[in-house]
């Protein structure tokens, strides 16, 4: 039996970006906030500092900031047909473990929601007619609207010291931001990052084929800056070990710094680390949950009786949570009923390649995870679908991220896999190469879900997580689409002797888990404003337990064509302003189901 | 004195019946700190036999090829700490036959063991040892599109060799910066606030891993101590 621990208002489990802002919203409104991390205690001053963190082969190629799958794994397969298998080795995506947890290793690529990703379905049935998302297309609209979540992107834009260019102030179009995006109540904290030679000739291209070029907006902070809790951050040295790696320069903005150093010594604010949590626990009429069992750092059960909970782990592993502890109907495919686990979606992500000849160098270790030029043309619903048979869009970035040269060894299509030629290739274009990418939406459908598996288990005894996924037949379209739009865009860049595509999502390629795509696996545990349709309402509270509350990319119907984190913040801030305001002072359903 | 052991000589004999420049190891060889040591892992035969794959992927030009960049000091190395164990492998069973590409390692070994069983039925399908290059790159190749633990193998050592060849050199690869030095990269000490838009022909700054000496002596110290460099 659990040994029980006296209870406290909310119980957060996940010690993250949201979970740790749930603590520090909540401990401020007079919550007794306990926060359990299945990780490790670490610190971007002592964690993460250069150049001991520099370290391509143990952090971009070992791991060692993220989960270790031989605790936590799932299994995967492309379809109902075939036996999924254990996820053995991280590959497709990475999640994170320990304290700020991916917060840690993200890129620091910060975006909005268009206001019609918000409005997927209904945008388009609107637009197109309503036969035009097919039957075997699932999206649906989120519940909540841009202008509902703006207050609250802009808030996390400000946390993190975002460097940008608005493209929409207030509904005045502003030169050099993007002029596809909502409204913005403010502009940016900070001024954009400098651009390097090829990201550069990437955006004067675009502008020359009447494109709308602007610099990726980005947590890689350009300036000395405190945020609006205290925290100090300083200018990005455009070191090149951003993604999966922690930010020792306190310049890429990670929950550790902006959140978790402004909250940590509060009264009403206490985090354990090794808690690995096991299973949330119900009340004997399934109304409410009433806690959380958890192994505690000496491997004993322990139960921790909370008020509230607030799930704030991976997106995935919430889902998980749901699952084994009988939270929330389970989605069956066969009959297309219940809930958790419905609507999982990842990212269709496409790479261009485009190689210089020798009068441009491009010294490609000056990196950032979020040093990009990019076009948001042929994102979301910002170019006309009439006839393309396919709905959402994405962005093209050109890049710069890293020349670690591990992972970094651009060559041109035709190079043999290696041997003499490979080797004179790697070194002749390692610093005349642009890096572009299609990051494009993924759209939910009936066949793509999670669920229990029958077989493998993790250390803790619980089933895998089973992912049965496959792009589907709109994004494979919806990518080579895009892709070739990049393409054009690379062959009109200056001094550019080959452009070569690579698409993850071809017609003849499946879903892979060990190529590197994204670590933006959403979905599963979905917001809405349908109990048959979405595990929580559109304030992010469960329908069946009302004392709990969900966050993070689990909460999306569908992917958008952008990076999660800042659409997820928005959201986590939209339900904290409501648990905070209309839940706690009187506890209950905030919707009618 | 003369050493009792030579991590040197016993690669170097695997050059030797095949006209491939067994004198052509520089110097300030990858062997210089450890040559004394017996290899962590791997047996004198899979040592050899592992330079010779590892040469066919990376082979010598002006630049070292990847045995004499430590490539094999680095896989022995990684065979023999974490990496090799399994750290971040999940191993449960079962292992059901009939597992597809996109799912990845479905196999039941640790990476020393799938090295280990996997270069012994190598091994067993030709003698690389007798081979001239072209015959070891056909080799090379052929086993890497078998359906068995040997065509694993050939993605694993790959992955390892690539690795050895552009790793921090306290890895006990990239030896000398043979790797960086070939692409250019400056290494672990990175900051370029100042030239990152400056959009003009820059000098690379000559390599330094994250264990260079600060005082400015040109070689790193090694992961394993010891030895006379």
């Amino acid at each position: 039996m659990a040994r029980t621990l006296p209870k406290t208002d909310v119980l957060i489990i996940g010690g993250g970006w949201t979970g740790l802002t749930a603590a520090y919203e909540l401990a401020h409104a007079g919550q007794r906030c306990v926060v359990l991390e299945r990780g490790k205690k670490r610190h971007t001053a002592t964690s993460f500092s250069a150049p001991e963190e520099h370290d391509e082969l143990k952090y971009a190629h070992r791991y060692s900031h993220m989960m270790d799958v031989k605790k936590e794994t799932l299994t995967i397969r492309n379809n109902r047909d075939q036996q999924a298998l254990p996820m053995r080795r991280l590959g497709s995506f990475l999640p994170g473990s320990g304290l700020g947890g991916a917060g840690i290793h993200w890129n620091g690529q910060l975006w909005r929601p268009l206001p019609s990703d918000l409005q997927m379905r209904s945008h388009y049935e609107e637009r197109y007619g309503k036969d035009f998302i097919g039957p075997d297309v699932s999206v649906q609209d989120w519940g909540v609207t841009y202008e509902e979540l703006e207050p609250h992107l802009d808030f996390f834009e400000r946390i993190c010291g975002t460097a940008g260019v608005a493209g929409n102030l207030g509904g005045e179009a502003r030169p050099g931001g993007n002029v596809f995006e909502g409204p913005r109540s403010a502009d940016y904290p900070n001024p954009p990052m400098q651009q390097p030679i090829s990201n550069t000739l990437f955006g004067e291209a675009a502008a020359r084929m009447g494109l709308n070029p602007f610099p990726m907006p980005s947590a890689n902070v350009t300036k000395a800056y405190v945020n609006p809790y205290g925290a100090q951050l300083h200018p990005c040295t455009y070191c090149g070990f951003c993604e999966r790696f922690g930010c020792g320069y306190y310049a890429k903005a990670d929950p550790i710094i902006c959140v978790y150093d402004r909250i940590k010594d509060h009264e009403n604010f206490e985090i354990r680390f090794d808690a690995q949590v096991l299973r949330i626990e119900k009340s004997e009429d399934g109304k409410t949950a009433t806690g959380a069992v958890y192994l505690d750092e000496n491997g004993e059960e322990v139960f921790q009786p909370a008020d509230t909970i607030c799930m704030n782990a991976y997106a995935l592993w919430n889902v998980h949570l749901m699952l084994v502890s009988g939270l929330g109907k389970p989605y069956d495919p066969k009959t297309r009923t219940g809930v958790v686990g419905r609507n999982y979606a990842y990212q269709t992500v496409a790479g261009v390649d485009a190689f210089f000849d020798d009068s441009v160098k491009t010294d490609p270790y000056m990196g950032a995870g979020a040093l990009g030029v990019v076009i948001d043309d042929y994102n979301g619903d910002n170019f006309d679908h009439s006839d393309l048979g396919f709905v959402g869009g994405g962005y093209i970035a050109c890049k710069q991220y890293h020349g670690r040269p591990i992972g970094y060894q651009p060559v041109p299509e035709g190079t043999p896999k290696w041997g003499a030629e490979w080797k004179q290739a790697v070194r002749e274009n390692y610093n005349h190469h642009a890096d572009l990418v299609v990051h494009g939406s993924s759209v939910s459908t009936p066949e793509n879900y999670l669920d229990l598996d029958p077989t493998w288990t993790d250390a803790y005894g619980r089933p895998l997580l089973r992912m049965t996924f496959d792009f589907p037949e709109n994004d494979r379209k919806m990518s080579d689409y895009v892709m070739q739009r990049a393409m054009e865009v690379a062959r009109e860049m200056d001094n550019v002797t080959s452009v070569s595509g690579t698409n993850l999502a071809a017609v003849d390629k499946h879903y892979d888990i060990v190529p590197y795509q994204t670590t933006h696996n959403v979905g599963g545990a979905v917001i809405g404003t349908d109990p048959e349709t979405s595990v929580v309402n559109r304030y992010g509270q469960m329908w069946d337990h009302h004392n709990v509350f969900v966050f993070g990319a689990c909460l999306f119907p569908q992917n958008l064509g952008y990076n999660p984190t800042g659409p997820l913040m928005g959201l986590a801030y939209w339900t904290l302003e409501h648990m905070k305001r209309d839940y706690l002072p009187n506890p209950g359903p905030l919707m009618d189901a | 004195m003369a050493k009792l052991y030579s991590r040197r000589a016993i690669l170097a004999q695997i050059a030797l019946g095949t006209g491939v420049a067994g004198a052509g190891f520089p110097v300030s060889h990858a062997f210089a700190a450890s040559d004394d040591r017996p290899w962590a892992f791997f047996t004198d035969d899979e040592a050899r036999w592992t330079a010779a794959v590892a040469d066919v992927f990376i082979p010598q030009d002006e630049f070292p090829s990847a045995s004499q960049a430590g490539v094999v000091d680095f896989i022995d190395f990684q065979m023999a700490t974490a990496y090799g164990a399994g750290e971040g492998l999940y191993l449960d069973p079962p292992f059901p036959a009939g597992a597809l590409a996109e799912q990845g390692y479905q196999l039941e070994f640790t990476p020393a063991q799938l090295l280990r069983q996997g270069i012994e039925q190598a091994r067993q399908l030709g003698d690389i040892a007798t081979m001239d290059a072209p015959a070891r790159a056909d080799h090379v190749e052929e086993m890497s599109n078998r359906d068995d633990i040997t065509g694993t193998l050939i993605v694993e050592l790959w992955k390892l060799t690539k690795q050895g060849y552009f790793a921090d050199p306290i890895y006990l690869g990239n030896h000398d910066y043979a790797g960086w030095r070939m692409v250019g990269f400056p290494g672990a000490h990175a900051y370029y606030t100042e030239r990152v838009d400056a959009h003009k022909r820059s000098v690379t700054p000559p390599p330094r891993g994250i264990a260079h000496d600060r005082d400015g002596s040109p070689y790193p110290p090694r992961a394993i101590g010891g030895g006379s460099d």
